[in-house]
């Protein structure tokens, strides 16, 4: 115990000590690790202050967005903590399999810690395999650097044993901060899969409560149950938005603020997504369009999408496309299924959450994943959808894996799809932009086409 | 948890085989079995029976809660929840789904129904004994506003001795029923539909664990049901009488006024009772007579129907399908997802978010659809308490 203890207690000093070398003689660093560490932290800063300045110079962004830009700025620029107070410990998550509704019913803060951040990935090159995905070396290289107090002042962090980057990501986060593997069925379709996760949630319950000493009980369970069933109710309604044909709100957009989900606290986050549910209803009534009528429309699904590897929508809106809808985990998909409680006990509580966070999951970690292509579909009837862009991480290979089926199931209903690889890092941009401005034109030429055609059809017809 | 869930498999499929067997046995023997006999000379209360199956019925449920306290209480994992898992604490439940809608109505019709298979004759004056429904509720009560067939079914070989209308009446109502309500009988109409649905209610307002099947479990209650079935329609021939091992003959009657002694039933009820206690709506999964109807879920007019599109496999619908009806969830080409054991209860289309994923129809017409904002629609109180604070907060900055 004393051990944990240990270990739990020295990120934070690290911290406090860090901090005052911050403030005393951030101009003159003396040892070459200190001043290694102040060169990360600058061009951490930087770029993620630059691909927030794009962020916001994307026209038609809301006046409501302004709160979620500040967050990430907190968090990425400024290198703040989550917005808390002081004796509130901080759950560090990954995916989204892990439950948020236990974390707040221990009264603690989960935080995602899934990064995008380019500067940590250079670091965590060298400390993990060349092989592993991006994420990870982004996430070892933060834990490495301890300049993030997200994750410095995680008092424990949970780890969905997803895929082998992240069972070993767990294994490593291990030797340095208390760090809980939680097992994710590997299928959905036996009843006995949801029935496990059921026991693994059980499990994780006593080691949620260590960190705060509260205990779960029904009411506080109950309550974080209908906190993040808000912000699902309030994410429903912006969906409808995002349904609009011209549409109200740039997808990019959509994914920062679903990215500013990860550091928000659930009230908080609700509560500024009301406000913004309500400019755009305004928009709507107003007649206030972001996009043209002609402009294509896209929508990505693929390996997560992670501020500030946001370069990718950010490409698809600036060479003229639209971005309707996203497919990705640190997108929609975190909060898009609702919990569906049909039995008020505590066990039918525990029941409903791993239900909703197991058998409607479309992440490609499950071995039968048929369901994502049903729901891809479904997202292109619902949005209209003109183009799929299917973003594969280097060395992300479930998602790579499941590309060839919905490669052929959409060529069957003729949307056409691209799948585009990236790493974090810069010099894959121009490359990547020559690609996403011909699929863009592609799309326009099609749409021409069937616009001519119908018109000569509706010639004839006169 | 574990290691007794590995114990319950293996002994489990003996037990249902064992069950079988005694039930055959004893049903045989179930004149000679007497609960409650009323005396010849017409005394006591005709409630006197249902009172005391319900307080035998309470005292089982609480036996069986404290078993199995004691069986979690050494478990590891689960044994923390020994105290929270009868929770008796009021409020605190989960507010964010919908309160009223169709779920509304099938109680009300429910309850309607209830009534009126037991008091029917004496609120209008008259029945409409030509029509019968297969329904277990007990025509021994003869203030049933609508005969039952289910003695005829029970005594077969009395169709012999009946006249011809007689048996047409019985046929073609028989029909007809299956082809226009089909299951929904089961779901909105019968009286052993409203009891068990108010023991689960019960105990969802305590907030006790229940029991949560899954595939096997019900896959180990089809033997139970086919044996029934093999009782209820065949222990007429071998000199038997259902109606002495049929639950439904204990409430019925004795509520209308009817003295009716109780042999096996009354035991039966008691199981019935605690059964549907912990899981919902068990005796539907083993019923003969639903099971009947239900084979001709084909031509019926009720059905439930889906997008599988849509559908995003959230398995909701399976959660609260009272029927563990799992096709409903896996189905991913049919448009028509009508089942023989499907009750019609809408549960699935109440609980599943997904817009147009599930509705139920009545000859073509889709009457009831899931939606995500009807589902999510008990948050539109905590939406309207945000935008008062919101405005309060305004008006303050603006002061
Ligand atoms: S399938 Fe739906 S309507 Fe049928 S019994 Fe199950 S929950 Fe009720
Ligand atoms: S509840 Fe609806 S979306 Fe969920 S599995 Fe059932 S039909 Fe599909």
């Amino acid at each position: 115990m004393s051990l944990i203890d240990n270990k739990r207690n020295k990120p934070e000093m690290n911290h406090v000590i860090k901090n005052q070398r911050n403030a005393h003689n951030s101009s003159s660093p003396t040892t070459m690790a200190e001043r290694q560490r102040q060169r990360f932290v600058d061009k951490a800063t930087k770029v993620s202050a630059k691909y927030l300045r794009r962020l916001a110079e994307l026209p038609g962004a809301p006046d409501a967005m302004e709160p979620f830009f500040k967050v990430l700025q907190d968090i990425y620029v400024d290198l703040k903590n989550v917005e808390k107070s002081a004796d509130t410990k901080i759950v560090g998550t990954y995916c989204v399999m892990v439950p948020d509704e236990l974390i707040y019913a221990v009264g603690a803060q989960p935080v995602k810690l899934c990064s995008g951040s380019y500067t940590a990935f250079a670091i965590g090159d060298d400390l993990v395999p060349r092989d592993a995905c991006p994420l990870i070396k982004a996430v070892m290289g933060f834990q490495a650097m301890e300049v993030m107090p997200i994750y410095d002042d995680c008092a424990l962090m949970v780890v969905p044993i997803t895929c082998d980057c992240k069972k070993k990501m767990a294994g490593m986060l291990k030797q340095r901060v208390p760090t809980y593997a939680l097992h994710v069925p590997t299928a959905k379709s036996e009843d006995r899969d949801m029935e496990q996760y059921v026991q693994e949630l059980y499990q994780l319950i006593p080691e949620l409560e260590a960190v705060t000493g509260q205990t779960i009980s029904y009411q506080s369970l109950a309550e974080s149950i209908d906190a993040m069933g808000f912000a699902q109710y309030q994410m429903s309604k912006f969906n409808e938005f995002k349904k609009h044909v011209p549409a109200l709100i740039k997808g990019t957009h959509a994914m920062a603020l679903m990215n500013a989900f990860s550091y928000l606290p659930v009230e908080q986050w609700s509560q500024q997504l009301h406000r913004l549910n309500q400019e755009l209803a305004r928009r709507k009534k107003d007649k206030h369009y972001v996009s043209k009528d002609k402009q294509p429309r896209i929508m990505i699904t693929g390996s997560p999408v992670i501020f500030p590897n946001i370069k990718i929508p950010l490409l698809i809106e600036e060479t003229g496309g639209i971005l309707v809808g996203d497919e990705t985990c640190m997108g929609e998909r975190s909060l898009y299924d609702p919990t569906v409680v049909v039995d008020q006990s505590f066990d039918g509580l525990m029941r409903s959450l791993a239900n909703r966070y197991t058998r409607p999951c479309t992440c490609p970690t499950f071995v039968d994943n048929s369901q994502r292509i049903y729901r891809i579909k479904q997202m292109i009837a619902d949005h209209q959808v003109q183009g799929v862009v299917y973003h594969v991480l280097r060395g992300c290979l479930v998602y790579d894996f499941e590309y060839q089926t919905l490669e052929d199931e959409l060529g069957k209903l003729g949307v056409p799809v691209i799948r585009v690889e990236s790493d974090y890092n810069e010099e894959d941009i121009e490359q990547l932009r020559i690609r996403i401005e011909a699929f863009i034109e592609l799309i326009k030429l099609k749409d021409l086409e069937t616009r001519i055609s119908k018109l000569k059809k509706s010639e004839i017809a006169g | 948890m574990k290691k007794t869930d590995l114990k319950l498999r293996k002994i489990f499929t003996p037990t249902v085989i064992v069950i079988c067997g005694v039930l055959m046995l004893l049903s045989l023997f179930a004149g000679n079995l007497v609960f409650y006999a009323f005396g010849s000379d017409d005394s006591g209360y005709a409630i006197t029976p249902v009172l005391i199956i319900l307080l035998l019925a309470i005292i089982g449920i609480v036996l069986c809660l404290w078993l199995r306290r004691r069986i979690v209480r050494n478990d590891p994992v689960m044994g923390r929840f020994a105290a929270e898992r009868i929770s008796l604490k009021p409020g605190g439940t989960v507010k964010g789904q919908r309160k009223f809608g169709f779920m509304t109505m099938r109680w009300l019709i429910m309850i309607l129904s209830f009534f009126a298979l037991i008091y029917g004759v004496k609120w209008l004056g008259q029945g409409f004994g030509n029509i019968e429904l297969p329904i277990f509720a007990c025509p021994i009560n003869q203030d049933q506003l609508i005969d039952s067939s289910c003695y005829t079914l029970a005594h077969l070989n009395s169709l012999v001795g009946m006249s011809w209308s007689e048996v047409g009446i019985f046929l073609g109502s028989l029909l007809l029923s299956i082809v226009v309500l089909g299951r929904f009988i089961c779901g909105f109409l019968c009286p052993m539909g409203l009891i068990q649905d108010l023991t689960h209610e019960t105990r969802q307002g305590l907030k006790i664990e229940g029991l949560s099947f899954n595939e096997k479990l019900y896959s180990r209650l089809k033997p139970i049901k086919w044996t029934l079935l093999l009782l209820f329609l065949g222990l007429s021939f071998v000199g038997g009488n259902f109606c002495n091992i049929c639950p439904a003959i204990t409430v019925s009657p004795a509520l209308a006024g009817f003295k009716v002694s109780l042999f096996l039933s009354g035991f039966a009820m008691i199981v019935v009772i605690i059964g549907s206690f912990f899981k919902r709506r068990f005796f539907c999964n083993i019923c003969p007579l639903g099971y009947l109807i239900g084979l001709g879920h084909r031509i019926s007019l009720f059905r439930i129907k889906k997008d599988c599109q849509a559908c995003t496999e959230c398995g909701a619908c399976y959660e609260a399908c009272p029927m563990g009806i799992k096709t409903i969830y896996t189905e991913r080409e049919k448009r028509d997802v009508t089942t023989a054991d499907c009750i019609m209860c809408g549960e699935c289309i109440d609980k599943c978010p997904e817009n147009k994923a599930l509705a139920m129809s009545f000859g073509g017409l889709r009457f009831y659809k899931a939606s995500r904002k009807t589902f999510m629609s008990g948050h539109k109180k905590n939406e309207k308490r945000l935008k008062r604070l919101i405005r309060k907060r305004e008006k303050n900055e603006s002061n």
